[in-house]
This record gives C-alpha cells, structure tokens and sequence, in this order.
C-alpha cells in the first residue's frame, strides 16, 4: 500500500520527462551499448585523469567486491552478517603475513587467501548457522571482534602496529607499485565479482537460497538441506572478502588492526542495504554512493555518520528494499 | 527494468561530474602562489588534535605571507583528511599529491601515517612530520619524510630517566592496544629491562572500558613502585582515579598521549603528583609566547598539545625551501637534511641521518594545583 | 593484599558490575521477550541516560548541591526522561516494523544506535566529560573489605531497582500482561490487551533502568564517553543470554554472574588483559551454541 501511495506521489514533469527516457532503455541493444561504453570507459579513465581520481575508483571496485561477498550472505542468503570485516581481514593478513615474513610471491598467496578463507567461513559458520537470526548476528559481531583482537595481540601479525613490508606483485617481470596497476586489478576483481554473483544468483544455489529465505521449513521438506547451503553462502562470501583483503594488503603494503573493526563491517553492511540486498546494480550503486559520498562532502565530516544512520532508518521505514527499484517479474537477466 | 538504466546513468553521469576531468595539476613555476599541504584527521576520533594542527600550520603560513611569503611568492594551504585511518591517509595522500603541492607538513596518528610515507616518497614530496612518532615510521621512510617530534624510543628514555630520578626501581606498564601506545610500552619495557630494573605487570584496556577494577586488583598485587600509562588521557584518567581509589600510592606516570589538560580535569583530585612525559607543550616554552597569542587572536581556543611542532613544522619547511633556493623536491629534501640548529619554539631542530630528530625533545610535567607544570 | 582480601574485593567488585550489567540486560531482556528484538540501541540508551544525568546534575547543582540529594534527582528525572525517549524511538522506529522481517528490524535498531552515540560524539566533540560529584571518597573497612559509602549505595541501589522491577513483572497486571505478551502475542490482542501500550511501557520501564545504570557508572567511575555504551551493551547482552534471554530473572542473575566471573576470571594467570575481551566472546558464543536459552530458559518450541 505504502509503495503505491510514495508512486502516485511522484507524478511531476520532471517524472514524465524521465518516463521518456524510461522507453528507450527498454530494448536490449542500447541496454548493452550502454554496458560496454561504460566498461570502455571505465578502462581508459585512468589513462586522462589525476592520481586521486584513480585512488577513488580503485576504492570504489575495492567496495563493491567487498559488497558484493557481503551480498551474498546478507541478501542472497538472508543471513545479518555483522562482522564481514573479519573475512576481509583474513585474506589481508593471510597475504601480509606470507609476504612480508616468508617472502612468498603475491601470486602464490592468493589461493593460500582464499583457503583460509574458506576455513574462517566453515569455522565461523558451522557451529553457528543452527542459531535464529538475531543471534546470528551478535555471533558474527563477536567473531569480528576476536579476529580483530586476536590479529592485534599476536606478534606474528605484528601486533598492534601491523604488518610492514609487504612485497607488491610481480607481473612479467614489471613491478605492480602504481596506483593505477592497483586501479585495474580491483576493476578486473569487481568484474569477475559482479559476473559470479549474477551466475550464483541463476543457479541452483542461488533460488535454493531464495528458498530458504522465503519458507525456511517449506524449503527443508523440499529436500534441501539448510545448514550446508547456509554454509556456502558463508564460504563464498568469505572468499571475496579475502581476494579483496589480499590485494588490499598488497597495495597498502602496510595493514594494521584499525582497518577491520566493526565500523567497517557496518559501512560495507549499509552500502549492501542501501541498494537492496540481493540485488546487484543495486549493491554497486551503495558501494558507489557509500565511497563516493564522503569525498564530494568534506564540509559535512563529522555529521556522515549521523546522515548515514538517518538515511538508512529511513529506508528501512519507508522503503526496505532499497534504492534499486524491484525487477518485474521473475526475469533474471541483466 | 528500465528505471535501473536510469539510475546506472545517472550514477554514472554523478562520478563524471565529479573526476571525469579532473587532471593532476600542472607543476609550479613561474610566478603564483605556493601550494603546500596539510595532513591531518579533521574528522575521526582525533579531530580534535588534527584541526589544532590545521590551525597552527595555518597560523605560521599566515605569518609568513605577511612577511612578504617564500621565495617571493605567497603561500597557499590545502588539507588533506587523514582520519586517523591508513586507508583514508593513503586518499589523502594521492589528493595532495595529484594536486601537485610542493610539500607536506602534519602526521598525527602514526597508524595513519605509515603507508604515506612511500607515496611521498615515490612522488618526491618532501613530508615534515610534526607529531607522529612510532618507531616503525623510521625504518619504513624512504628518505622523504622528516620527523621532527621525538620518537617512542626517545620518550622511553626521557620516562626511564625520571622513574630512576624518583628512586623507582619496579613498573608496571598500561596500554591501550593501539599502534602508538604499544610501541611506547615496548620501547620503555626493553629499556627498563636493559637497566635492570623489574617491570612486575603489564596490562591492557580496550577503548570504551570504564571498569578498571581488574587492572587494579593486579596491579595492587604485584605493588610495583611506578605506574606507566601510555595511551591516551580519557582512559588514563580513568586508571589514574581507580588506582589512587583503592588505595594504590606509588609514582603514577602518564605518557604523550596523555598530555592534555582534560587528564586532571577528569580525573579531579587524584591527579595531584602525577607526571607527564610531554612533547614540547607551549604553555612552558619561553620562545611561545607570542605564538600562543597568534593563535588565540586567530582561532577560538587554546593551543593544543601538538601545535607548537605543527607550527615549527611549517616554518622549518619554509626555511628549507629558502636555503634551498627553489621548490624543486630533491633540492629541498637536501636543504632539510642539512638542517642545523633551526630555532623553532619547541627548540632546535637538527636531524640524525634517519631523518629524526636529533634529540629528545621530552619534558617531564607534574599536575600540580589542578594543572600542568614543568617538574624539571 | 592476601588472597582472602582479594577475594572479597573482586566478589564486591563483580556484584556490583554485575549489578550495572543486570540493570542494562533487564531491558534486553524485556524488549526481546515481548517483540522479539535485538534492541541494538540499547546501550546507547544506557550511554544517554549518563550524559542526561549529567546534564542535569550540571543543571541543578547550584541549587541542591551535586551530593546524594542532587544525584538521587537527577537520577530520578533522568529515568524520566529517557524512559520516554525509549517509547519515542520505539514509536517511530520499531512499531511501524513489527509485521517486517526480522533483518529489517536488527538494521533499524542499528541505524538508531549510531544516530544516538553520533549525536552524542558530535555534541561532546570525543571528548571524555567528567562526571563530578560532591561525594567523598573516604573508604573505611567492612571485615577485610575495603569499602566506600558510595559503592555500598550504588550496590543497595541497583539491588532494589531489580527488586522493584521483579515485583513490578510478578505482582502488577502490567508486568502480567508483559509476560503474556511474550508468550502470544496474538492471543493477547483478542483477549482485549492494548499489546501497543503495552509495548510501550516495557521500552519505558527498560529505559529507565538502563538510564539509571548509566548514571550510576558515571558516579562510580567518575567520567562519560559516547562509546561507553558498546562494550556495556555487549556485555549485558551476554548476561541477558546466559540467564535466558526474555526471562527477567535470568537477566538480573546473568548480570550477576558475568560480573563475578569477569571479576575471578581475570585473577587466571594466562589469559592476559589483552584476551580479555576475546575470552568474554568466546564464552558467549560458546553459551549461544550450547546453551542458547541460557540457565533459566525453556526449551522454545516453533508453532508452525
């Protein structure tokens, strides 16, 4: 009902002029035009523009693969994950620490990163996704918080200081140092990222998780079986989190315990949100709109939080699907 | 369906707006103003200290303009947020350096400060740092950056120095579990260690912490004869009043972090007697005093802890930059490097070949009469 | 010290935390028993009721003085006061999402959190503010314990705040139709109970314990800080699960219990301040894995 009264309030020639433009999106061809010019774009972007735009956009991929792993947990599975910088932080150090302590190639740690990875999610998940919702939540908080502890007081993460010297990729024999080599390894992962979500999203896996969502029992007579699907979704989640943490070691060189608090699970939590969980253009544009926001209002500064806050309450009040309007139908094409 | 492409345009028309043209600047020559940044926390836990520094650098580049500016030419500020935060710092970084400044003066949180150091450093921007101060910032310079606030190695040992002065002879050390306050305990454990004095307990407080008790209740077992805080004054004060609650009467000392005027006014009467590892607060320094005018003319509040070096900071920056003779970076990074015996407020300022300073430049504070007071 | 002397003190000691910590788990408990909520904005709930006491102790003490007498009023309006604040919050922000999904729910109670401590940052720019009173802190003997008039005060008073509220739930027709609540809530609104007043008082009164938990912490320790509701939450949290979350005397019993154990736990050797924090987490997953209706809970089962 509340949705209907909010369209029929919005009738304006500002809206009409929009309907128009509405049509000629319809068809698939400029649909498609307008994705490859927009990747065309992205890829020569660096090539005409400052070092600190470069730096925001690599923020801003950085985010969205972050996001995207988040959403698959939060909104494919339905599960309130509070603690995500934990899977994020697992793959940085899992990289930071090989890197700077053993001298292993960047390379080589990747698929260290995402076996760890893999083993924090079945730790974290396993004993845990029996649990209702809400304490689900508080569990995943509390996992947050013992990996962020746990990373501070061990010295072989070096402590509170972190870790230094992490050693940047070699490719080809070329030396990955710069910003913009940085620009187009988060590009190709945000791709690679957004390309597995859309594939998990029409598989099996994917309407399982759908199932569970809607009818958690209705699902479980069907034959499947919760816990483990549950189970991957944590897994697969976590391994994005970890590849976006490893290459984030590697181009920061220097990773400490203040990167992966319960502050940076919320913001990655509320650009998912923002959106609409579960649905992809909408988790990018809050990944977009969350990096983005605080660069273009430094006069605001300390009052983002508080306008952040604000703006997801009213979300969640007046429109808890998010900003990405709802597909029609049960179409799941692009 | 077609209200998605809608909004993936306009998203995408919002991120042309803003960067799509932006190019990094033209470098400066010829005539017209000098552009030097300014990294700081504005915003964040810490914003407190970085806009003081903000305000002191602003102050000094004020000063200077009306001095007829460097060079001949006036000078010009931008601020980079760092936010306490290693990967806002490195945004900070790329913007003051895609805007083409000729030189950076701030660091506060040394955290924040690290992985900036090689962007500088690649960019062949030379960086004054004025507070921040962990060890680990000296091996990770490249070369760039100059720190002219004593480090944690050099607080240790101002701490050990007067912990002997008073006659004791076991410690016990508190931290708070961040970069900076760790480092402070290590260096002053080692340190006492190597003595040959005791550190009988060593404890940790998480930030939010109020109850103390068990901290306390070891600390009161092991009855060490000092007490060494080395974070940050909203805590300290916190253990400062607990321990003097249940009865604790040994030395109590508080490190840099400490150093504000809120430790006493929180922790009220048990403050009494308690010293302070300071950096060179304005407040005690002669050569200051028209300085803390300046700045209360020009900004609504006192000076804080850090704005002395900020100050000093700037002006040392600007010196290099005349005896250099230009603004070219390598130039003034040997110019920097040649330092000696620049006279700043806060004393002065020659560099060891790591690019620290090259003396210690703490002071030891008593809190007496519900406020800071030189003890030496 | 002797090992008796510590003893007594950290059993001092962890009654009376734990007292703070039941006062702030009662309310956990109540809003989750008669919604189903994870009041995420709680603690902070907690966290304004000390800046609120303070503020009006600041207020008031040119006229009554900043000892017990100012404190005792200060409390009292306090409770007022941000009892109401909790109906408000649940007014504008939980009751329109009671029919929502439960994900829904837990991010607007987080999205209230962070607008109360931001607030809260912003107003107090960070910084830690004294909590001064006109107490004295002479400490005198009980047996082996050392003991200040204040802590014995604040003990008795947190013991018979928990003692009024659990004969607020047990003797009152408010507190019965609470506890009928929690058990049906639909069966309740045919039965004729106003469940939305009744909603209401429960944010009420758990607000007002909270609020004075917090007044009662600033007293104690002397200073307040906007993030001073986050561990506190957490910690209370864990009580309210341990004794049963939704279960009131079970609330009261977990504070008790956590703050004893804090207490002791932290007298074993190895596990350093340092992994404190980490100790207390796993604990309380541990207890939600195995034990997830706590001590005193029931076995919950699901009506299809």
């Amino acid at each position: 009902m509340a949705e209907t009264k909010q369209k029929a309030k919005t009738i304006n020639p500002f809206g009409l002029a929009i309907e128009k433009l509405y049509d000629f999106f319809d068809n698939k061809t400029p649909r498609y035009i307008f994705m490859i010019a927009m990747t065309a774009f992205l890829i020569y972007l660096p090539l005409s523009s400052s070092r600190f735009t470069q730096e925001i956009m690599t923020n801003v991929f950085f985010y969205i693969v972050v996001c995207l792993g988040l959403n698959i947990i939060v909104g494919f599975a339905g599960l309130l994950h509070l603690g995500y910088a934990a899977f994020f932080a697992v793959g940085a150090y899992t990289t930071g620490i090989l890197s700077s302590v053993y001298g292993v190639s960047f390379w080589l740690t990747l698929p260290v990163s995402i076996v760890a990875a893999v083993i924090a999610g079945l730790a974290i998940g396993a004993p845990t996704l029996r649990l209702r919702g809400d304490y689900l939540a508080i569990v995943t908080l509390g996992f947050g918080e013992i990996i962020r502890l746990t990373v501070r007081n061990l010295s072989i993460t070096g402590g509170a200081m972190g870790l230094i010297g992490i050693q940047r990729p070699v490719l080809f024999g070329m030396v990955l140092n710069q910003i913009v080599h940085f620009y187009y390894m988060f590009f190709i992962l945000a791709i690679i990222a957004i390309f597995i979500s859309y594939r998990l999203h029409d598989s099996r896996l994917g309407r399982a998780w759908q199932y569970i969502r809607e009818d958690e029992d209705a699902a479980s007579a069907m034959g499947i079986n919760v816990v483990s699907t549950r189970l991957y979704a944590f897994i697969i989640g976590s391994a994005f989190g970890a590849l976006a943490g490893s290459v984030y070691a590697a181009k920061m060189t220097a990773i400490s315990p203040e990167s992966f608090m319960f502050i940076h699970s919320v913001m990655i939590l509320l650009a998912v949100v923002l959106g609409g969980m579960g649905k992809i253009p909408g988790v990018i544009l809050g990944a977009v709109i969350v990096t983005l926001f605080p660069e273009l209002s430094r006069d605001i500064g300390q009052y983002r939080l508080i306008i952040f806050a604000v703006v997801l309450l009213l979300l969640m009040l007046y429109r808890p699907q998010g900003i990405w309007p709802e597909r029609q139908g049960i179409s799941s094409k692009l | 369906m077609r209200k998605h492409w809608i909004l993936m345009l306009v998203a995408v028309l919002f991120v042309f707006g803003v960067f799509g043209c932006a190019q990094d600047a033209a470098p400066v020559d010829g005539e017209g103003d000098v552009l030097i940044g300014i990294m700081v926390p504005v915003t964040g836990s810490e914003a407190a200290d970085g806009i003081d520094m903000e305000n002191a650098a602003k102050l000094a580049v004020e000063e200077i303009n009306a001095a007829g500016g460097v060079l001949g030419r006036m000078i010009v500020t931008t601020t980079g947020d760092d936010e306490c935060d290693p990967s806002k710092a490195t945004a900070a970084a790329s913007k003051l350096i895609s805007e083409e400044v000729v030189a950076v003066v701030g660091g506060y949180c040394s955290g924040a400060t690290l992985p900036t150091l090689s962007l500088y450093g690649d960019a062949g921007i030379p960086f004054v740092i004025a507070a921040a101060n962990a060890t680990s910032l000296i091996d990770e310079n490249p070369g760039w950056a100059y720190m002219i606030n004593s480090t944690g190695d050099a607080q240790a040992a101002k701490a050990v120095e007067w912990f002997k002065n008073l006659g004791v002879e076991s410690i016990a050390l508190v931290d708070d579990g961040s970069a900076f306050s760790v480092d402070l305990k290590d260096q002053t454990k080692s340190q006492w260690g190597a003595e040959g004095y005791a550190v009988l307990a060593e404890d940790r407080v998480e930030t939010g912490t109020q109850d103390f008790s068990a901290v306390v209740t070891r600390i009161m077992a092991a009855n060490p004869d000092g007490v060494y805080w080395t974070a940050y004054q909203g805590l300290g004060a916190l253990l400062i009043k607990q321990l003097r609650e249940n009865g604790y009467e040994g030395v109590i000392m508080v490190g840099d972090g400490s150093s504000a005027q809120e430790l006493i006014d929180l922790a009220g009467a048990d403050a009494e007697g308690v010293y302070c590892t300071a950096p060179p607060v304005v407040d005690f320094l002669p050569a200051a005093q028209s300085f803390i005018e300046g700045y209360n003319n020009s900004f609504p509040r006192e000076p804080g802890a850090y704005a002395g070096l900020m100050y000093d900071a700037t002006y040392l920056l600007v010196d290099a930059i005349e005896r250099a003779g230009s603004f070219d970076g390598e130039a003034v990074k040997a110019a920097l490097a040649a330092t000696s015996g620049f006279e700043g407020i806060t004393g002065p300022v020659s560099f060891t070949p790591q690019n620290t300073l090259n003396r210690s430049n703490f002071v030891i504070l008593v809190a007496k009469d519900g406020r800071w007071a030189l003890a030496e | 010290m002797t090992a008796w002397e510590v003893f007594l003190q950290q059993l001092f000691n962890g009654l009376l935390v734990g007292s703070f910590y039941g006062l702030v788990a009662i309310g956990y408990s109540m809003v989750y028993g008669i919604i189903k909520l994870l009041n995420f904005a709680h603690a902070d709930i907690y966290m304004s009721g000390a800046f609120c006491g303070l503020v009006l102790l600041g207020f008031l003490t040119p006229y009554i003085g900043n000892a017990w007498l100012g404190i005792v009023v200060s409390l009292l309006i306090s409770m007022v006061a941000v009892g109401l604040l909790g109906v408000l919050i649940q007014r504008v922000a939980y009751r329109p999402m009671l029919k929502a999904p439960r994900l829904s729910i837990l991010i607007t109670a987080l999205a209230v959190s962070m607008i109360l401590y931001n607030t809260v940052m912003i107003i107090t720019q960070g910084q830690y503010k004294p909590f001064t009173t006109g107490l004295v802190h002479e400490s005198f003997y009980i047996g082996a314990l050392r003991m200040t008039e204040t802590r014995l005060v604040l003990l008795i008073a947190a013991l018979a705040l928990m003692l009024m509220l659990h004969l607020f739930i047990t003797r009152t027709m408010y507190g019965k139709a609470m506890r009928a609540i929690s058990l049906d809530r639909d069966t309740c609104q045919l039965m004729g109970i106003n469940v939305y007043q009744i909603v209401a008082i429960t944010f009420f009164v758990g607000s007002a314990l909270a609020a004075a938990a917090g007044i009662m912490a600033g007293v104690y320790y002397g200073t307040v800080h906007f993030f001073m509701g986050f561990l506190i939450g957490l910690k209370a949290f864990t009580a309210a699960v341990i004794g049963g979350i939704g279960i009131i005397p079970g609330a009261m019993l977990g504070g008790l219990l956590l703050g004893l154990l804090e207490a002791f736990g932290t007298q074993i050797p190895f596990i350093g301040s340092q992994w404190r924090d980490v100790f207390s987490f796993v604990f309380l997953i541990l207890f939600l894995i195995f034990k997830p209706n706590g001590l005193l809970g029931r076995i919950e089962s699901e009506r299809m």
